[in-house]
């Protein structure tokens, strides 16, 4: 299979609300941001993957279409992939499918949503069943309410654990230029925020983003020309029906299998000793603790544990979401996507203010759907 | 299969739903300058410095190389009919303003005389202004014989930058043999029906063709329990749009007793404070029927579910 690397990713400067720009103006300012830094122009580009949410977030059908002009793809292969939350990775998995099989030499993947557009949750109920379920929707947070409620009692992935999670994600946002939230909490500032969808309370929920990402991947051959490729070592996303007979939610299935596909890819037996930097999409703080188990940096039940530890802190020896992960901000069409840009840059060594020191090996993790999709992505230093 | 399931729509066969959304779009400073100018009864374009082209409406980034636009152009009101499309409701035109590379799509005036490709059009402008394309009313031929107009620069205009916007979209989903039969026998008998895989054993609740797992096709349809047990829940505290119950309350995912899939639903008969206090996974829950006569057939005919507090130990 033919190695493929990422040779330059950007981001724009996400903000509740970006009244300078339109949607795809967003999405312009990222791709503007990622070629700068492959140091290529829209001239190198073989073929082009646009990824946002669902069109409800904000009322534009088939964008692909609308961004063509305002990225100059004017007579490329341009295709949209659309997966929820796990939307970028996604669309990264197609890019890379595309290098692998031949197809394009170096392919632009631009992720983008401007959410402050249109209503949120009530869009995203529309992800129910019309027979079966949506006049009881709550949106995505009082399922992922509910089931983080069954862990807590099955796995301890306790309140205090996952402001625990918080206090951490907020605080590493403090050192991300692109971030939007930038405010320190506390454990009791979390505990005592607001209860939104109890056990999620205000300061467990990140804030709702318009942003965008782009990253361009390139073949081994493209990117000889590169001085600092980071090296796909593996990328998987899996899904599991969304209510067969006895679907457990206390551990994600298919995140545990896309894990194994991974780390078997990159040659990976001990993630916690192997990985150097791990980013996770995490749309509520419970999420983090899930994925520690599910990613295998513990043991199920010993998240509450491993964040208590400070283990996966800046200075932690497998620091989690040193960007601040979605706590920063969560634009999420591109979410998934800024996951793997992010572990990209650590490799490379072009992380900034939050680069981990000598990262030469990331991990990433993104999902969507009803929980039921879940991708995990390896990238190195070398091409090993 | 029946054939009238096949080939039509009938009003007992479908679920009539509705999508409305409220949004604030951003315009971006092209589109927002263009309906600025709109407003101002001129209609403007925007240069491209690389390609030497004027692109008429103004957009942000040219649309042959993708680089950011130049300055904006106030175009001559002026223009020809490139294509034309008649509906029965209006005739839809792109037409190509006097000194523009692109075409701009609009309609033509109703009842004036005809125009065809070639014919020459001039705007006709809306008496009052509401920030959109209606504001340049349409276009209407021109026969006055005057000759094509130039652009000319634009002065400074500040951009609109946001514009209210909605979606209200109306669907009529089939219910198909399955939900058909799920919902008639909620309306009818209140009971709730599962489809058993023959390989599995598992009863599937809604009741569909294919086992999700085992995906082969399931053989029958079984009643299930009104009874279960919470598999998962949360309290509701947050209000947004298109809530159907007033905030407190418990969401919940149920497993309904003989079925070994979820079943969303709310936990309810006593104060939320209680419930938080006293729910547990794997609490053995109950439902607790609307009245006879407010039957709907649908899942809403279930007022809540009922915890069974002491089944426990």
């Amino acid at each position: 299979m033919r190695n493929v690397a990422i040779v330059g990713a950007g981001q724009t400067h996400h903000a509740r609300r970006r009244t300078d720009v339109s949607q795809i103006g967003l999405a312009r300012e990222a791709v503007t941001r990622a070629l700068e830094d492959a140091e290529l122009t829209m001239d190198d580009i073989d073929s082009v993957v646009v990824c946002t949410g669902p069109v409800l977030f904000a009322a534009v059908n088939q964008p692909e279409k609308w961004l063509v002009d305002a990225i100059g793809a004017r007579l490329k292969p341009v295709v949209r992939v659309t997966s929820g939350g796990g939307t970028g990775l996604a669309g990264a998995l197609a890019a890379v499918n595309q290098v692998r099989a031949g197809f394009a030499d170096r392919v632009l993947v631009v992720a983008y949503d401007k959410l402050s557009e249109g209503a949120l949750q009530y869009s995203i109920s529309t992800l129910y069943d019309p027979f079966w379920g949506r006049e009881f929707a709550v949106g995505i947070m009082g399922f992922s309410a509910a089931y983080w409620r069954a862990r807590i009692d099955a796995l301890g992935h306790s309140e205090e654990a996952a402001a625990q999670v918080a206090v951490k994600n907020r605080k590493n946002a403090m050192l991300n230029p692109y971030a939007h939230v930038k405010k320190p909490v506390t454990v009791e500032d979390v505990l005592n925020s607001r209860p939104l969808c109890w056990p999620i309370k205000l300061l467990d929920v990140p804030p709702i983003s318009d942003g965008a990402c782009a990253v361009v991947l390139a073949s081994e051959d493209a990117a000889k020309t590169a001085t600092d490729p980071a090296w796909i070592r593996g990328m998987a996303y899996y899904s599991e029906a969304e209510n067969a007979a006895h679907r457990s939610m206390v551990q994600s299935e298919p995140l545990t299998i896309a894990a194994g596909r991974v780390y078997q890819q990159a040659g990976i037996t001990n993630p916690r000793r192997q990985v150097d930097v791990v980013e996770v999409q995490e749309p509520y703080t419970c999420f983090e603790l899930s994925y520690y188990e599910g990613l295998g940096l513990c043991a199920p039940g010993g998240a509450a544990d491993l964040i208590s530890s400070g283990a996966t802190e800046m200075d932690g020896d497998i620091p989690v979401n040193p960007s601040g992960g979605c706590m920063g901000a969560n634009p999420i069409g591109a979410t998934a996507l800024i996951r793997l840009a992010e572990i990209a840059q650590q490799v490379r060594g072009r992380a900034g203010d939050h680069q981990i020191s000598d990262a030469r090996t990331g991990l990433m993790q993104a999902g969507g759907g009803w929980a039921n999709l879940r991708g995990v992505a390896v990238v190195s230093n070398t091409k090993g | 299969m029946s054939d009238s399931l096949l080939t039509g729509i009938d009003d007992a066969q479908v679920l009539d739903a509705n999508i409305a959304l409220p949004y604030t779009l951003t315009t971006g400073r092209a589109a927002g300058t263009f309906l600025a100018g709109l407003g101002d009864k001129r209609i403007l374009a925007s240069r491209c410095d690389t390609c030497a082209r004027t692109m008429t409406p103004a957009q942000d980034y040219c649309n042959r190389c993708g680089e950011p636009s130049g300055e904006f152009l106030s175009m001559p009101e002026t223009g020809t009919v490139t294509a034309i499309t008649r509906t029965e409701s209006v005739t839809l035109a792109l037409i190509r303003i006097d000194g523009s590379d692109t075409d701009l799509m609009h309609r033509l005036s109703s009842g004036g005389p005809a125009a065809d490709v070639g014919t020459r059009v001039r705007a006709v402008w809306a008496d009052t202004p509401t920030q959109s394309m209606l504001d340049l009313d349409c276009f209407t031929p021109d026969d006055s014989g005057a000759e094509p107009g130039t652009p000319s620069p634009t002065g400074d205009i500040e951009p609109i930058t946001e514009i209210p916007y909605a979606i209200d979209l109306a669907y009529r989903h089939s219910y198909g043999p399955h939900y058909g039969r799920l919902f008639d026998e909620l309306a009818t008998r209140r009971r709730i029906l599962g489809s058993k895989c023959p390989q599995c054993r598992n009863v599937l609740v809604p009741p569909r063709e294919f086992c999700d797992i085992c995906f082969v096709r399931t053989a029958q349809h079984v009643d299930v329990a009104d009874t279960g047990v919470l598999q998962a829940f949360s309290i509701i505290h947050m209000e947004f749009v298109g809530q159907t119950r007033k905030p407190p309350y418990v969401y919940a995912e149920i497993v309904l007793d003989g079925s070994a899939t979820r079943l969303i639903h709310t936990v309810g008969g006593h104060d939320v404070d209680t419930l938080k206090e006293r729910l547990s996974i794997g609490m053995p829950v109950r439902a607790v029927w609307k009245d006879a006569a407010d039957t709907r057939g649908t899942l809403d005919d279930i007022d809540h579910f009922a915890p069974v507090f002491e089944q426990l130990p």
